[in-house]
């Protein structure tokens, strides 16, 4: 299972629809570090909001996707985590450190608006 | 108690009820905002307890007395001024009846009218008890509400002690709330938070960390003096958490955030 | 006592049919949504480690009654290597993968009731109950 990357001008948006497991996750990965590279793009927005679980796993697949990304040069915003999902992290001790996080769409793109252009 | 004393007391029922009422109103009637009918029936029930109480049995007594306690606190009414006034009675019937029997007997009135006071101070204690239950539930349960104030900006005022049931109860709603009214900024006021111990501090660190991640800020705001100290004598790192002392100060770095101020309408 | 047939993990697809089991059960007996998370994260744990640690296992879903409580309780068994010193594994940041290490001690704070035992060479059994609030 592959998880679609959107190109939404100067950035690439992905809507995370399916179950994550492990095989789609670090599939996932690859794919957008390719994509920012044929593309050279600065700015990603990842979706959540129908994503009903992370686990520690999932979690530091997603923590270094955004490394990965930064090193790349291209900023990431997480939008759309589900209240349950958030105080499931905090409980675990899981934290996302450092990465910029959006209510929903509109606000990540917002957010990076504000990040690229000042 | 004899129960020759019994029937003398009650032959005298209506005698003393007439001047244990004045020695009532005196001690009791100055509660204000209550109407002289409740009064009335209040003063009644407390004259049928004693008067019953010279043939009931002790456990439908207790029961009674269980219940004039539950209605005085209803009230609002102290108990202490029903006591002064059986304190009262006793004078009154000790008097008459040390004319007519022996020591032994009047002692055992005394006696009987000792343990119907204490009863009803035991019955006083319980129902006060009873009350603070209440109200320790009720505030653990007031489930702490997200107020929003400005647009994308929201207010959660927290009163009274968190532990760790609570602060998870509070932790959800914060978090439902701030999807339900798209908050970008939400302002934490912790004046209302009687101590903040390493544990409370931790709570607050966790809802902090979750609001940042469903994608929205948390500004900590109402750190009274004493808790800064507290905070910092503990070695409570809040550094990497935005904190103001008052409320004021943080809708205005709120404002900031969203890129907003509020300026006076210009007079031209 | 219902017991819900077991599920094995073997592969990376067992982990997820065992949080999806555990989701399942979890709102059959009335878990709100987060508690439902905080389940299905738990099994996920539990299971990821019986997937990397292990040659095979087994997750094992009971719903669970004790005076007015109810609960589920989640059983996770395998006959793997054991875990040598447990009170290591507990500490938060402890991994032997290069994980996040935040598993076993996240799954406890998770959960209401956690117990692990364990023999080297002979397996490991991890016991939980989340109570319904
Ligand atoms: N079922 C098991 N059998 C044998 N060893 C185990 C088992 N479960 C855990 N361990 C050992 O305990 C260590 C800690 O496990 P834990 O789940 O806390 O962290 P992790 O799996 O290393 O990282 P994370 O779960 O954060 O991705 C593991 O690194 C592993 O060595
Ligand atoms: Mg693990």
């Amino acid at each position: 299972m592959r998880i679609p990357i959107l190109k939404l001008g100067k950035y690439l948006l992905i809507s995370i629809q399916v179950e994550l497991d492990d095989q789609t996750a670090i599939q996932f990965q690859e794919d957008l570090l390719n994509r920012i590279h044929q593309e050279g793009s600065q700015g990603i927005v990842i979706d959540l909001t129908s994503v009903d679980m992370i686990d520690s796993y999932i979690a530091k697949v997603i923590g270094d996707v955004v490394k990965m990304s930064n090193l790349m040069g291209a900023k990431v915003v997480l939008t759309g985590i589900q209240p349950a999902v958030a105080i499931t992290l905090v409980e675990m001790g899981v934290s996302l450190n450092e990465v910029h996080t959006a209510l929903d769409l509109e606000q990540g793109l917002e957010t990076l608006q504000q990040e690229l252009e000042g | 108690m004899h129960s020759s004393v019994i029937d003398y007391i009650h032959q005298r029922k209506t005698h003393y009820i007439t001047k244990w009422k004045e020695d009532l109103t005196q001690l009791v009637f100055q509660q204000e905002g209550l109407s002289d009918d409740l009064t009335e029936d209040i003063t009644n029930e407390m004259i049928d307890l004693v008067f019953d109480g010279l043939f009931s049995e002790e456990h439908e007594q207790e029961e009674r007395l269980r219940r004039f306690a539950d209605r005085l606190s209803h009230y609002g009414l102290p108990l202490s001024d029903y006591i002064r006034g059986l304190q009262s009675m006793r004078q009154t019937v000790k008097s008459d009846l040390d004319a007519q029997y022996s020591e032994g007997q009047v002692a055992a009135f005394e006696a009987w009218l000792d343990e119907l006071i204490s009863k009803l101070v035991d019955a006083g204690a319980k129902t006060q008890e009873r009350v603070i239950d209440l109200q320790n539930v009720a505030l653990k349960e007031m489930s702490a509400p997200l107020i929003p104030v400005f647009d994308r900006i929201s207010v959660m005022p927290l009163i009274g002690t968190i532990d760790t049931k609570r602060a998870q109860q509070i932790m959800e709603n914060l978090l439902e709330g701030i999807i339900e009214f798209r908050t970008q900024v939400v302002l934490i006021d912790i004046t209302g938070v009687p101590v903040v111990d390493t544990m409370v501090a931790q709570h607050i660190i966790k809802v902090s960390k979750a609001v940042g991640l469903v994608g929205s800020k948390c500004i900590i705001v109402g750190i009274r003096p004493e808790i800064a100290q507290t905070i910092v004598n503990l070695g409570i790192d809040l550094s990497k958490f935005s904190t103001t002392s008052n409320l004021k100060e943080g809708v205005e770095t709120a404002l900031a955030i969203t890129q907003r101020e509020i300026t006076p309408l210009s007079t031209s | 006592m219902r017991t819900q047939p077991s599920v094995e993990v073997g592969t990376e697809w067992g982990i997820v049919s065992a949080r999806q089991a555990g989701r399942e059960l979890a709102k059959e007996v009335g878990f709100n949504n987060v508690d439902q998370a905080r389940i299905a994260t738990a099994i996920s744990e539990l299971a990821r480690n019986i997937y990397l640690y292990t040659e095979n296992g087994v997750i094992e879903l009971e719903v669970v009654e004790k005076d007015a409580l109810k609960g589920m309780k989640i059983i996770a068994r395998d006959d793997g290597p054991g875990i040598e010193n447990i009170r290591d594994v507990m500490e938060d940041g402890y991994s032997s993968s290069g994980g996040l290490g935040a598993g076993l001690p996240g799954v406890k704070r998770l959960l209401d009731e956690f117990d692990i035992e364990s023999e080297l060479g002979n397996g490991t059994v991890i016991s939980t109950i989340k109570w319904l609030r």
